[in-house]
């Protein structure tokens, strides 16, 4: 990170920390152009003790997500998802990592597919992960979908086959189940 | 539908048992499309999702039960304390279900009315479809572009009759407006000019806690990515949460554009380009603009729409009335919109079950050799008659799709933070992968189209 980066991200936090609503919000609407050096820190401040810090900084990632996201900034995008990539790789709560996820569905490429594809094998981010490559899509989404459908406990197939259907592939048995009723209702009727 | 007639084919199946035991691995076309009740058959209706305005569908369904017009079978909601209110407000013979794939699987019901939250209209409108019910949904009718395609490739292959709740276009006033405007009282008109007062901020923001026991907190989510409860989520305020209810544009916008669509004869087009700006709620959950503006431009021909989210003390001033007049006095002035032609200009207020047209509109009479339009018998009435004649409905749901649609790419623009380009004929958005990805959202399992 240069020297002026490392100044923007400091400043973008010490706002962002700031007891004032008005200075958060005008901190994480601005943040777009801070683009891939800002995503660690922020990533760290979304778990702050203060909910409404660590809300401002999950805007602020996002608000780089979309700025970078924009026509004609491939670049600026690649390089805010090898970092996306990065904390979702490392040890982020789960509730952080969930949130990177659907992130990298809005700008992940077939490049950033791998460590979301580990993610098929984690119980609590593991649905997550399914609806964020059928999201990114193309062969190498349906592949690895198919790879994790291999290795996944029973009671996950069937969402993965959803996926690979939507994705065109094929998957033998594991019929949709969306038409399926499962919840019964503690609700009487009343008697005649 | 209840009848002395012959069997339908939904009847016969169920008499010979063949769709009760599998309905959902059967295709829709082997199930066959909806039946369509005779002229004097009552329709037989259930209820999914009945709190706030689903509460209001039933106790307007009940009184026409109590009229001998349809008959309720059953009601439906994730919140046991909602659903247990609606079997008391019902009466008897009304059976409660948590789970609306049960009520989708009963061959006695002929249409659902659903009034669950946003996020949830899209898939159920289509599941509903393919089980050959007809549907009244609640307004907007989709939360994304693709849910959109779904509905309505699903109602025409299942030939299912939808009306969609922008009941503005049924009302009295909506009629005299529209016959005002396309007969040029106010000339060739290139701007509608959509006002909403502001979506609200949550000023005591509250952290994440256990869903109340009475909900079904996963089934209230449905197709939504999973989060925790919120108590600023549910119930009513999801309208705030961009993800779900999509704040004011989608809600009272499918109101407002609704009328503006309509009586522009702007149904099946769309905008070429969509661009928005606003403001954000400074803490909490919501996150849907504030203050909001909003910029459509049509092509072929040429006209702008705008939607505006305004401070309370810039709304246009509605109109003194004495409340002698049919409509009676103005409700709900905070939101309309101002059509401005080459002749003059035309105001209305409010667009939704409070529809008011200004006093000129309202007294001009229909010359010898003028355009008449459609008049509503009412929504409900209307879509009644869709269900019986196969009529396309004044809410039907390409025109509906169409409505949300503008309110979906508007916030799409919002939360992008730049213009969006717009297929209207291919229905999509055009250069800008990002935006692209963000038409359609993978749903969580198995609340899936």
């Amino acid at each position: 990170m240069s020297r002026n980066n490392d100044s923007t991200v400091s400043g973008l936090l010490s706002k962002l920390k700031d007891s004032d609503a008005g200075v958060r919000t005008e901190a994480w609407q601005g943040a777009g152009s801070v683009g891939a050096a800002g995503v660690e820190s922020l990533a760290g401040l979304m778990t702050d003790g203060n909910l409404e810090v660590a809300r401002a900084a999950k805007r602020a990632l996002w608000r780089i997500v979309r700025y970078t996201g924009r026509p004609g900034a491939r670049s600026e995008s690649r390089e805010v998802a090898v970092k996306l990539n990065g904390v979702l790789g490392g040890d982020a709560p789960v509730a952080v990592r969930r949130e990177i996820l659907w992130m990298l569905s809005e700008i992940g490429s077939r490049r950033r597919i791998e460590p979301i594809a580990e993610l098929l094998s984690h119980k609590e981010l593991r649905e997550d992960a399914r609806m964020v490559l059928e999201r990114i899509g193309g062969r190498r989404a349906l592949s690895a979908l198919q790879g994790g459908f291999e290795s996944a406990p029973e009671e996950f197939k069937q969402n993965l086959a959803q996926s690979i259907r939507k994705l065109g592939g094929k998957v033998e048995g594991y019929e949709c189940v969306k038409l399926v009723p499962t919840k019964e209702t503690t609700i009487k009727a009343l008697p005649d | 539908m209840e009848r002395t007639k012959k069997l339908s084919r939904r009847e016969f199946l169920a008499a010979a048992g063949a769709a009760a035991s599998v309905p959902y691995l059967i295709p829709s076309s082997v199930l066959g499309g909806a039946g369509r009740p005779g002229a004097n058959d009552r329709i037989v209706t259930a209820h999914i999702g009945v709190g706030g305005m689903g509460g209001y569908h039933l106790r307007d369904m009940k009184s026409r039960m109590d009229r001998g017009e349809v008959r309720i079978a059953a009601v439906c909601d994730a919140d046991e304390n909602r659903l247990a209110q609606a079997v008391m407000t019902a009466g008897k013979g009304v059976t409660p279900y948590r789970d609306y794939r049960y009520v989708l699987q009963r061959k006695d019901v002929d249409a659902v009315v659903i009034a669950t939250p946003d996020h949830w209209h899209g898939v159920q409108m289509v599941h509903a479809a393919q089980c050959g019910k007809h549907v009244y949904v609640e307004k907007p009718a989709c939360c994304t572009i693709e849910e959109g395609k779904a509905m309505m490739a699903a109602a025409k292959e299942n030939k299912v009759s939808v009306q969609v709740g922008s009941q503005g276009r049924s009302q009295p006033e909506a009629y005299l407006a529209h016959r005002y405007l396309v007969n040029g009282n106010i000339g060739d008109i290139k701007r509608v000019d959509c006002f909403h007062y502001p979506s609200p901020e949550d000023n005591n923001p509250v952290a994440d806690s256990e869903p109340p026991e009475e909900l079904d907190w996963d089934l209230w989510l449905g197709p939504l990515r999973w989060r925790p409860y919120n108590q600023r989520y549910c119930h009513g305020v999801f309208r705030w949460v961009l993800e779900s209810g999509g704040g004011q544009i989608r809600d009272r916008g499918a109101h407002v554009m609704s009328c503006a669509m309509w009586w522009m004869g702007a149904d099946g087009t769309g905008p070429v380009t969509v661009e928005a700006t606003g403001t954000s709620p400074k803490q909490g959950l919501w996150d849907s603009a504030v203050l909001m503006d909003v910029t459509y431009t049509f092509k072929n021909p040429d006209w702008v729409m705008t939607w505006r989210q305004m401070p309370n003390d810039k709304l246009p001033k509605a109109e003194e009335r004495t409340g002698k007049e049919p409509g009676g006095k103005i409700s709900r002035p905070g939101y309309g919109a101002i059509y401005r032609g080459s002749k003059g200009e035309f105001i209305h207020w409010g667009g939704d079950g409070g529809t008011w047209a200004e006093k000129k509109a309202r007294e001009w009479e229909l010359p010898a050799g003028g355009k008449d339009v459609y008049r509503s018998p009412g929504h409900k009435e209307d879509w009644f008659k869709g269900i019986k004649t196969g009529a396309k409905t004044i809410m039907n749901i390409d025109a509906a799709v169409g409505v949300a649609n503008l309110t979906v790419l508007g916030n799409l623009s919002f939360i992008l933070g730049r213009k969006i380009e717009w297929d209207q004929s291919k229905q999509e958005i055009v250069g800008d992968d990002q935006a692209r990805r963000m038409m359609g959202r993978p749903q969580r399992h198995p609340y899936h189209l």
